[in-house]
């Protein structure tokens, strides 16, 4: 009697486990392709910048112009 | 809006290899990577060229195009960097690179690829803080962050290699053609910028 209710409990089990392969996972992350997922850079920020732009001309004007 | 580009003027490289040790001493590349080297082409015959050759930063990115795991990003000025944590090392980007930019460290056997290595425009990589300990480490010195340009070019004995602005890079190569009356050769700027001087 206890073997058959075992049994009936293992195949309760068993099919509880193959059920749960059956449903579909709500929190998958979906990356676009094609864009950078790694951290920020802050020089992009500071590049970006109307003065950090104007000092790398004045440094290029110092520096690399023909004299 | 500004653009960096890189331009090396083939008839005033001396071939004396300066940007590759500035380059190699600057961000104390690893051995087996060089980040810039000098081609010469026609080597002991009269036309000889030289031709300093590195990561051109390109506007279509071929490397960013093929990594499987989008490790490339571009700066608001067209400086293509990568990150070495998401890079994985499968080599797709040398395969795609036309200027054979991209390099691996061999310090492991069987041939197992480490992070992939290239110039960084000397504006360093994605690493917290600008010119942080691992930052330095990862990718070398950001000069950028502290309003300098690449040193390579700026230790140029001839003024070859020219780094900067690519308005004012293609004035300065355009007023010297004018001026020694040639044809312009600006090697490398159809295939990374699309467009000539």
């Amino acid at each position: 009697m206890s073997a058959r209710v075992m049994l009936k409990a293992g195949s309760l089990a068993v099919l509880a486990l193959l059920a749960t392969g059956c449903g579909r996972a709500t929190d998958v992350t979906v990356y676009e392709p094609g864009v950078y997922k790694g951290p920020k850079d802050p020089l992009v920020k500071m590049h970006a910048t109307a003065e950090h732009k104007a000092l790398l001309k004045e440094r290029f004007t110092k520096g690399q112009t023909d004299r | 809006m500004a653009r960096m580009k890189f331009l090396c003027d083939s008839e005033r490289c001396i071939e004396c290899n300066g940007c590759v040790t500035a380059c190699k001493n600057e961000h104390e590349v690893p051995w087996g990577v060089n980040r810039r080297r000098v081609v010469t082409l026609e080597d002991g015959v009269p036309g000889e060229r030289s031709i300093s050759v590195a990561c051109m930063h390109c506007t279509d990115a071929p490397c960013a195009a093929v990594c499987p795991v989008d490790c490339f990003y571009t700066t608001d000025d067209g400086i293509v960097l990568h990150d070495k944590d998401l890079c994985i090392g499968c080599g797709y980007c040398f395969y795609a690179c036309p200027f054979g930019a991209p390099q691996y460290p061999q310090k492991e056997a069987f041939g197992v690829r480490g992070k992939m290595d290239k110039c960084t425009f000397c504006a360093g990589g994605p690493e917290g803080k600008d010119n942080s300990d691992e930052e330095r480490q990862k990718y070398g010195r950001n000069r950028v962050a502290e309003g300098k340009l690449p040193l390579c070019a700026e230790m140029c004995a001839t003024k070859a290699l020219l780094a900067g602005d690519g308005d004012m890079v293609a004035d300065i190569y355009r007023e010297r053609v004018t001026k020694r009356s040639g044809r312009p050769q600006s090697w490398g700027w159809l295939t990374a910028y699309q467009e000539d001087v």
